[in-house]
């Protein structure tokens, strides 16, 4: 490639590291620091995830399960996630979770090797599945389709969907489940607002520069529309290979402008372009493979490499 | 600045405290935050695929040689939230490009800012605040 002629120099600030769910949406208002430490203050109350589903149920008088189509709320439209992409950060009041010694190491490294400038995303990078969760904080667009028997909770990055089962299901016996990318979720409804209990999840990163999370991983949801443009969820997160004890954060879905409908949900496969496979180079980073329009790698796949 | 079809505009700075750009599919780490490329050319090909678009175009090197750049943004979903549609960059367009180029010296960069000369309108595929 011969060097281009540098005939002059451009101005430009301080580039900004804008969130990607800032896209078409104003940043909704983050949980009052005295709503996150009641609902931290309840997760701390109950020894286990499936213990806050019950009481969460109690309190609902048992809740409702297969409800009239006509007592449903309306999550129709297009939604993507604002707010942090973190399961080790602060809370609002200031309180950190108390991680386990490995997931503290985790993060430690996570964060050495993000000052050095090297990261590989072990789920996402070739389009596997980001899994539960992850899937909280994934980017992209979401479709909610809530159906009197079962609610599912899709997202473009890559292709998922979680069905969470209100037609009251039981989750499989201990000795018949086996892990799963999103796990198990059945729920119940409390009013308005969708109740789920996620167990039978796999181990594996919760995202670039997070832990590893453990099958014993098992979660609470509390999912709401707060006005007509934000839905909320509320979680609880229950795994004693990673906290040392329960953790809550709060994750809100912004509804995206789309007055023309020309906005879709598409479906993602890595290799459908050649330019946008990544493989892992030795020293742990990320790096694109060949391009297509780029001969000096053409000449390389030539010759084997 | 002479803007003649498919010259080579090139320009390459040090950005004093540059954030890290954001990146969902995979880490950017093999993009330079803290440089920025601006190129004229012409559009060879608008690559509008998940989970990352393709933006190439023919730079006319001062040795008249020419190098097709690849400029990365995210996906059609993104992109037209951003109101970077596919028609925007047909095939022939004429454009200012600006990226953060790779860092191991191939024509690539992560896509910032567009100019389209025919009407100098401007696009944004990451968000103003990640070009200006």
């Amino acid at each position: 490639m011969a060097a281009p002629r540098v005939i002059g120099s451009v101005s430009c600030a301080v580039v900004l590291a804008a969130a990607l769910a800032a896209a078409g949406a104003q940043q909704p208002a983050q949980p009052s620091a005295a709503d996150w430490q009641r609902k931290h203050a309840l997760g701390l109350q109950h020894r286990t995830a499936w213990d806050l589903y019950l009481a969460l149920r109690a309190a609902a008088r048992g809740g409702r399960q297969t409800p009239p189509f006509s007592q449903l709320p309306d999550w129709t439209g297009l939604w993507m996630q604002a707010g942090g992409s973190t399961f080790v950060g602060a809370g609002p009041t200031g309180i950190m979770p108390k991680l386990t010694p490995a997931a503290a190491a985790a993060v430690k490294e996570g964060q050495t090797l993000a000052a050095q400038g090297i990261s590989y995303d072990e789920n996402l990078s070739d389009c596997g599945p980001p899994g539960f969760p992850r899937w909280l904080v994934i980017p992209f667009l979401r479709e909610f389709v809530v159906r009197p028997e079962q609610t599912w909770l899709s997202s473009e990055t890559v292709n998922n969907v979680r069905r969470i089962y209100t037609d009251g299901r039981d989750h499989l016996k201990p000795e018949d489940a086996y892990p799963l990318y999103y796990g198990d979720s059945i729920g119940f409804w409390d009013g308005q607002k969708l109740v789920v209990h996620t167990n039978s999840l796999m181990a594996r990163s919760m995202g670039r520069g997070q832990p590893t999370q453990s099958e014993r991983m098992e979660t609470v949801e509390v999912w709401e529309k707060v006005d007509p443009a934000t839905i909320v969820a509320d979680v609880w997160l229950y795994d004693p290979a990673v906290y040392a004890e329960p953790w809550h954060l709060q994750r809100r879905y912004r509804q995206v402008p789309n007055e023309d409908k020309a906005l879709r949900m598409n479906y993602w496969n890595c290799v459908e372009n050649p330019n946008n496979e990544v493989f892992k180079t030795p020293d742990g980073n990320t790096q694109y493979r060949d391009f297509t329009f780029t001969p000096a790698d053409d000449q390389r796949k030539e010759q084997g490499r | 600045m002479t803007r003649r079809a498919a010259s080579a505009v090139f320009a390459v700075l040090a950005l004093v405290g540059a954030a890290s750009l954001a990146f969902a599919h995979h880490s950017g780490t093999m993009f330079d935050d803290k440089k920025e490329v601006t190129l004229e050319g012409v559009v060879k090909e608008f690559q509008y695929t998940n989970p990352h678009s393709w933006l190439l175009v023919d730079v006319t090197n001062p040795d008249g040689t020419v190098t097709t750049w690849g400029f990365e943004a995210e996906g059609p979903s993104t992109m037209m939230l951003r109101k970077v549609r596919r028609s925007d960059f047909a095939p022939g367009t004429k454009v200012r490009i600006t990226g953060h180029p790779m860092k191991d010296g191939r024509p690539a960069a992560a896509w910032t800012k567009g100019v389209r000369l025919t009407d100098n309108t401007e696009f944004y595929p990451r968000g103003r605040g990640q070009a200006e």
